[in-house]
């Protein structure tokens, strides 16, 4: 299995859930249609930076909520996100990894490389 | 020039947008992400009052209203672009924060429904993994009282199973995820309030800040020691689960329940972590601990594990049984049981792999442990 992004070696962990059946997420998108670039990790964004306090493993996923009021009600209060689109994310069987990480409805995944996310979102209304 | 150090996450979505701070003299802060210069995270910093950020972190204070209460109308920006491991620099502004254009909007509180529980409540004030342990020992009947030793007792009994918990949750990891923990503070938990109100209750607090999302390295641990308890009404069910986890974490588990039969009394828990929105509770009365240690004790090796060392042989006591070898991690000493393997023949200063168990028993009216390694087979190297 080849994942969307290069990841360190163990990663995603052996906690992280394979996704088999399907499920929505939502993440926040610059515009509408989305862009291969709203679905860049912590690490593509900046190769050179260091993240301590979350694995590198984290760094290679990407955030997001199993809740959509979590965006809602948190993320696009803060300024510099608040321009931002919720994008509802169909993950099904072949989509990759996914791990409840931080706050409740917070998980990060790892997408494959064979996963075609554009295909699989749509920008929700509000 | 003044500076702050995170020390915890309180909302993370692609890295932390939402942190608190400290300042040398141990003044709290409240920092949010605004947008990025550059290469540069941008963080709006407020200094608060320590009952203001406890109510945020409760969910009953939103976050603008937090940042706008700012200690003397202070208010800062602060870039980073090497991680937030370093210290943060805030360099003060001129401006009235309420005309930045920098405040979140109104309504963003970090839990969407109060606490009603003692362990959820005090996760979320203190945004880390809290315990909350009770127990009814019979002095407690008619006063809120329990004697030292049963409580001296029941923390190292909890203790050493959360410790024996962890290391068995640990060793299911991947290699690389073991080695991006920090372990270098070998303290697990600290009690943060020692004698609640109600039955006998007492709450601790996982020793360690959690991650920069939020997470405390113990949830591991307390998730194995709920499946012990899991099935605690049904004694064939918990042998299972028990059998399952055969090891020092059994162990530790079979002597807390002896210790509380001894103390006739059950125990009941909850923990939880900031984002949860119920602890996890489970408990076990002292009529169902009984059975129970019944069961366990006629499990044969339940409470020991193999370890394998391998090493050059500094010492074999062919009378006694007793040796000692030296491997790339340590000194390792140990003995023969009765029917074990000769150590005749070896030869100190060769390389031998030593396969081993090792039992742990407590020593009598002390908590502690005393660990002793048993060889059951050994080969050259």
């Amino acid at each position: 299995m080849s994942y969307r992004e290069l990841l360190p070696e163990g990663c995603p962990p052996d906690t992280a859930e394979e996704i088999a059946a399907s499920r929505e997420v939502f993440r926040l998108v610059r515009g509408n249609p989305p862009t291969q670039s709203d679905f860049r990790s912590q690490r593509a964004e900046r190769p050179g930076r260091v993240f301590l306090g979350v694995t590198e493993c984290q760094a290679c996923g990407l955030s997001v909520f199993a809740e959509r009021t979590e965006l809602e009600a948190k993320a696009l209060k803060l300024q510099h996100l608040k321009n931002r689109l919720i994008c509802r994310v169909e993950l099904v069987a072949g989509a990759g990894r996914i791990q409840q990480t931080g706050q409740r409805s917070h998980h990060t995944w790892w997408p494959l490389a064979a996963f075609h996310i554009l295909a699989h979102c749509g920008v929700e209304t509000v | 020039m003044k500076t702050i150090r995170h020390t915890a996450t309180l909302f993370y979505y692609d890295g932390p947008q939402v942190f608190e701070a400290r300042d040398a003299i141990g003044g709290h802060y409240v920092a949010v992400m605004v947008e990025p210069q550059g290469e540069q995270d941008r963080y709006l910093v407020a200094g608060v009052a320590p009952e203001r950020l406890r109510q945020f972190r409760s969910g009953t204070l939103d976050l603008r209203s937090l940042l706008v209460e700012a200690r003397g109308q202070e208010w800062y920006l602060a870039m980073t672009a090497d991680g937030l491991d370093q210290p943060l620099v805030l360099v003060p502004q001129q401006t009235l924060l309420m005309e930045s254009g920098l405040l979140p909007d109104e309504g963003f509180v970090l839990h969407d429904r109060p606490a009603e529980d003692l362990a959820l409540k005090e996760a979320r004030e203190r945004n880390n993994l809290v315990l909350e342990i009770a127990v009814d020992p019979p002095e407690s009947a008619e006063e809120h009282r329990i004697r030292v030793g049963t409580l001296v007792g029941l923390l190292g009994h909890v203790q050493t199973m959360v410790k024996h918990a962890y290391g068995a949750a640990l060793r299911d990891l991947s290699l690389d995820t073991r080695r991006a923990i920090d372990r270098s503070d070998a303290h697990l938990l600290d009690v943060v309030i020692p004698a609640a109100s109600g039955s006998f209750r007492v709450v601790l607090e996982g020793a360690k800040s959690p991650d920069l999302l939020g997470q405390n390295e113990l949830a591991r641990a307390l998730g194995r020691v709920d499946v012990l308890f899991e099935m605690a009404s049904d004694p064939q069910q918990a042998l299972a689960a028990v059998k399952a986890n055969s090891g020092h974490l059994a162990g530790a588990y079979l002597r807390l329940l002896r210790f509380l039969v001894k103390h006739q009394m059950g125990l009941r828990y909850a923990w939880a972590e900031p984002s949860f929105t119920k602890p996890n509770c489970r408990a076990i009365t002292e009529a169902e601990a009984g059975p129970l240690v019944s069961a366990l004790s006629g499990v044969s090796n339940l409470g020991s594990e193999s370890v394998e060392l391998v090493g050059a042989l500094e010492k074999a006591d062919v009378v006694s049984g007793a040796w000692r070898i030296a491997t790339p991690e340590g000194t390792y000493s140990g003995e023969i049981k009765p029917g074990g393997p000769s150590l005749e023949g070896l030869r100190l200063g060769s390389g031998y792999r030593f396969s081993c168990i090792e039992e742990i028993e407590e020593v009598e009216g002390t908590g502690r442990e005393q660990r002793t390694l048993y060889l059951i087979e050994h080969r050259p190297a």
